[in-house]
């Protein structure tokens, strides 16, 4: 068992038993799917069929556009019946004919190949926050990576698809996690697990001693740990598993760790040993409402109302859908939407279950949303400072290490809504540091004009003054008149250095912004490197002009 | 459908709920008070509870804030309760009035109502009744049956002033303050001071507050830091004077079971508006009033110094939040970044 603690935490009513109960089932196919494209963090993909056009199951119809973002599948077989700004419909044939790449060996094949099967099979992280799989599993090029976490922690309530994927695929999970092992060349694997999952423990041990003797690529271990959100928190975990603390605004792959959930790694291995691609996921269908709540593998695409009707919901007393969990997820507009990559969980809540928040009352300075903060901030200062617009305030109490976990409101006597609060001071602030570099940008621009016309004009003196030194010289008349002022060459020369130098810098500055960060463009770093090389070339015209000057003068 | 925000799941009890659970942990110790010091210890609470809803109701009309929402989160209740509880049994009914519209409308309510004030109301009436009517707050009265003979008269205000002092006796604390230079401690308690009794009841009611304080840290409605770091500072601080001087300083646990110690360290100490915040801030606040309640009770001129003691320790609360920020996790350092406060 692990010695290491993180902060905080609450122990808010788990509720899973209501779907940890039934067996892993596969929701009937959907007539019709809704794929958005984008289901995951970065750029929406670009539909790349047509209406009318047939597509099996497994398809490409929307490629990635740009280094973040991911392929988007067909999740049944059938016709594109509509393309929109924002999704693509499908109408089903009722047959479900695949097309599948063909299979790979991870043990075998090429990393590149792996890679390149991992990005065409649209994979991204299936725990929520969606982040493509195929950047992540090259994060080693840039970090050293020892330590591979399987985060089966889900320590939200309600949530159990991760515990019923482990307990049927348990095998295939550990072989996807000794994949990416793999491919990030991380030499250890630990799975984090809460003790409230028995049977997927229990599973997982079974794996773990059996394998101890066919020698895994990379060692395994299992930690089982105390039931407590959010230790399903990527920090969270890797503190409590390794005692190791991610660098506030870093990666895990700053300290040598990359996290994964079950889910991604068994989608991994379809993707890599079975050709298929990311188009079903486990999804927890729970709540009051619903008569036969439990975890059901569903396309992707189908709609979250055919999706409820299927496994019996009580609309009269259905009072919200939310997606994801009870502490972090968004609660549903409509029932129109459709399941993605990243729907981990549904849960049709009734009034009594889900009740809303009462009213607002003013914050008694309690502290209790302090103690439970898992990333050890002062929720109740962050609150006066969000209310009152203080964003330096909010930036300098470290607003933007709150991970929106949801403790602090949970457990506010005065039922004031801090997450919400946090989340959209981090937007106006985020807005705004948008807005500022727009502005620096436009004064970058401005100052790269200046010293283009700065540099046409020197060139321009620097060519007259040439000539005429030449016709000076042709008529040799060595009057001794002055004909231009001879500029001070010393100041000059200082100029051209300076020039010299700032050139020098900006290109080291470029460099090394591109070193830190290759998928980014840097065009305002850009902008200032052509500047400085601008005023480069008119100091050196100025120079040139300045020499022919006092050489013509001490010609004679 | 309805749109709510996350976290959906439970709420925490609400801010009248633990108001209410405070005024029901009060009991053990009200309870055990009566039984020594008789039913003016419940008309002292009943009217300074009464006063204290009145006056909020009137404030809050004054200031046109709803009054309902505000009077029903039990907080003015609770103020009345606590200032009811320190005052002498059966202080007349004007003096209550007096000290509760110094709490909750002066200190309380005129500084933006619950959560603004940087003041603990009931202590601000203690502390303005007790440097303006003297004579009548130390009219504590000897223990004594459960219907005092006098108890309408005092309730009413009627006694004379100049029999007040036929009244009241001194209190354990107010005694061995006032034994003199000369007098070792031995020889004060070798000349039975104090009636027969009033050290155990003055015991027992503290043990009394103790229970009711076990109660709300046990049901996680106060945390333990104040109370424990209070006590705890308490007991060392009056240790080392103690053995400095054994025959004029009283002993730790004199200190402890006296006066309004156990009392003020589970229900007055731990109001949060007017305490520090982050864990390591109540710390040190809780250790602030205890050091200066020592220092107080021997060598300033007041017997008993929770009142005061607490009041200081408010001026200190913006400076304690300011010291006492943790450090957030993957951060280099606790405080502040003081290069994104810049502006």
């Amino acid at each position: 068992m692990p010695a290491y603690e993180f902060p905080g935490g609450i122990y808010p009513p788990e509720r899973k038993e209501r779907s940890n109960q039934a067996p892993l089932r596969t929701a009937p196919l959907p007539s019709e799917v809704t794929l958005p494209l984008s289901q995951h963090t970065g750029k929406a993909a670009l539909p790349c069929v047509n209406v009318g056009d047939a597509v099996k199951t497994g398809t490409l119809v929307a490629r990635r556009d740009g280094m973040v973002s991911a392929n988007v599948h067909a999740s049944i077989s059938g016709t594109v019946i509509e393309i929109t700004d924002r999704a693509i419909i499908i109408q089903g044939d009722g047959e479900d004919r695949w097309t599948t790449l063909p299979p790979l060996d991870w043990r075998t094949a090429e990393r590149d190949a792996l890679l390149e099967r991992l990005d065409d099979s649209g994979l991204i992280g299936l725990g929520g926050a969606g982040f493509p799989t195929y950047i992540k599993a090259q994060v080693n090029e840039h970090h050293a990576i020892d330590t591979l976490v399987v985060n089966a922690a889900e320590c939200e309530p309600y949530i159990t698809a991760d515990d019923l994927t482990l307990r049927h695929y348990a095998s295939d999970v550990l072989e996807g996690a000794q994949l990416l092992a793999r491919l990030c060349g991380a030499a250890h694997i630990i799975v984090g697990i809460e003790d409230n999952k028995p049977e997927a423990i229990q599973a997982l041990q079974a794996l773990l001693t059996v394998s101890a003797d066919s020698e895994p690529l990379a060692s395994m271990t299992l930690k089982i740990i105390g039931t407590r959100y959010p230790s399903g928190g990527e920090r969270q975990l890797i503190k409590k598993l390794l005692n190791r603390e991610v660098p506030s605004g870093g990666l895990p792959a700053d300290i040598g760790v990359l996290c994964h959930n079950p889910g991604t790694l068994l989608a991994a291995l379809h993707a890599v040993r079975d050709g298929q691609p990311l188009v079903a996921r486990v999804v927890t269908l729970t709540g009051d409402a619903i008569t036969q709540p439990g975890n059901y593998w569903v396309r992707v695409g189908t709609s979250v109302d055919t999706l409820l009707e299927h496994v019996g919901v009580a609309r009269e007393r259905l009072h919200q859908v939310v997606v994801g969990g009870p502490m972090m997820g968004t609660p549903l507009t409509s029932l129109e939407a459709s399941v993605t990559k990243t729907t981990n969980c549904l849960i049709a809540a009734t009034k009594e279950e889900l009740p809303p928040a009462p009213a607002e009352a003013p914050c008694i300075r309690c502290g209790a949303c302090e103690s439970v903060c898992p990333a050890q901030l002062l929720p109740q200062q962050l609150h006066w400072y969000a209310r009152a617009e203080n964003d330096a305030a909010l930036e300098a109490h470290h607003l933007f290490d709150c991970i929106e976990c949801g403790a602090c409101s949970y457990v506010c006597p005065s039922a004031i809504p801090l997450v919400q609060d946090y989340r959209s001071s981090k937007q106006r602030i985020r807005h705004k540091r948008i807005e500022t570099a727009k502005a620096e940008h436009a004064k970058h621009r401005f100052e790269f004009r200046q010293a283009r016309l700065a540099r046409e004009e020197a060139e321009k003196k620097a060519r007259r003054q040439a000539r005429l030194a030449q016709q000076q010289s042709a008529s040799s008349d060595a009057t001794g008149t002055q004909t231009a002022p001879v500029a001070d060459l010393r100041s000059l020369r200082i100029a051209q250095t300076a020039a010299k130098a700032a050139v020098r810098k900006a290109e080291k500055v470029l460099a090394r912004a591109a070193a830190q960060d290759p998928q980014q463009r840097h065009d305002d770093l850009e902008t200032q490197l052509a500047t400085a090389q601008e005023n480069l070339k008119a100091a050196e015209a100025r120079l040139t002009e300045a020499r022919a000057a006092s050489e013509q003068k001490e010609a004679p | 459908m309805s749109m709510m925000h996350a976290p959906q799941l439970g709420k925490a009890p609400s801010t009248a709920h633990v108001m209410r659970w405070v005024i029901a942990a009060t009991l053990p110790g009200l309870a055990v008070m009566t039984l020594y010091f008789g039913l003016g210890v419940l008309s002292n609470v009943l009217i300074a509870a009464l006063w204290a809803v009145a006056a909020e109701a009137l404030i809050l009309r004054l200031r046109h804030r709803p009054v309902w929402p505000t009077l029903n989160d039990s907080s003015a209740l609770l103020t009345g309760v606590l200032l009811g509880a320190s005052l002498p049994p059966a202080s007349p009914w004007w003096l209550m009035g007096v000290g509760v519209i110094a709490a909750v409308v002066v200190a309380k309510q005129l500084y933006g109502g619950l959560g603004h004030n940087p003041f603990n109301p009931a202590m601000v009436g203690y502390a303005l009744l007790l440097v303006s009517f003297p004579t009548h707050m130390t009219l504590w009265a000897l223990p004594q049956p459960l219907w005092p003979e006098s108890l309408w008269p005092q309730i009413l205000g009627t006694v004379p002033v100049s029999a007040l002092d036929a009244l009241s006796g001194a209190t354990p604390l107010d005694a061995f303050k006032h034994k003199g230079d000369a007098v070792l401690a031995s020889e004060f308690w070798a000349s039975s001071p104090l009636p027969e009794g009033t050290l155990s009841a003055w015991r027992n009611i503290a043990l009394a507050w103790l229970a009711g304080g076990v109660v709300l840290i046990a049901k996680r409605l106060i945390s333990w830091h104040i109370p424990v770091a209070m006590l705890g500072s308490m007991m060392l601080f009056s240790a080392l004077f103690y053995a400095s001087d054994t025959s004029h300083f009283a002993s730790p646990l004199f200190h402890l079971l006296t006066g309004a110690t156990l009392f003020g360290a589970f229900f007055i100490a731990t109001d949060p508006v007017s305490a520090a915040t982050s864990r390591q801030g109540k710390l040190l606040y809780g250790a602030g009033i205890g050091v200066l309640v020592i220092l107080i009770r021997n060598l300033g001129g007041y017997p008993d110094a929770i009142a005061f003691a607490v009041l200081l320790m408010n001026l200190c609360v913006p400076l304690l939040d300011m010291v006492s920020v943790p450090r957030p996790v993957g951060q280099a350092t606790a405080r502040p970044d003081e290069r994104k406060s810049a502006p």
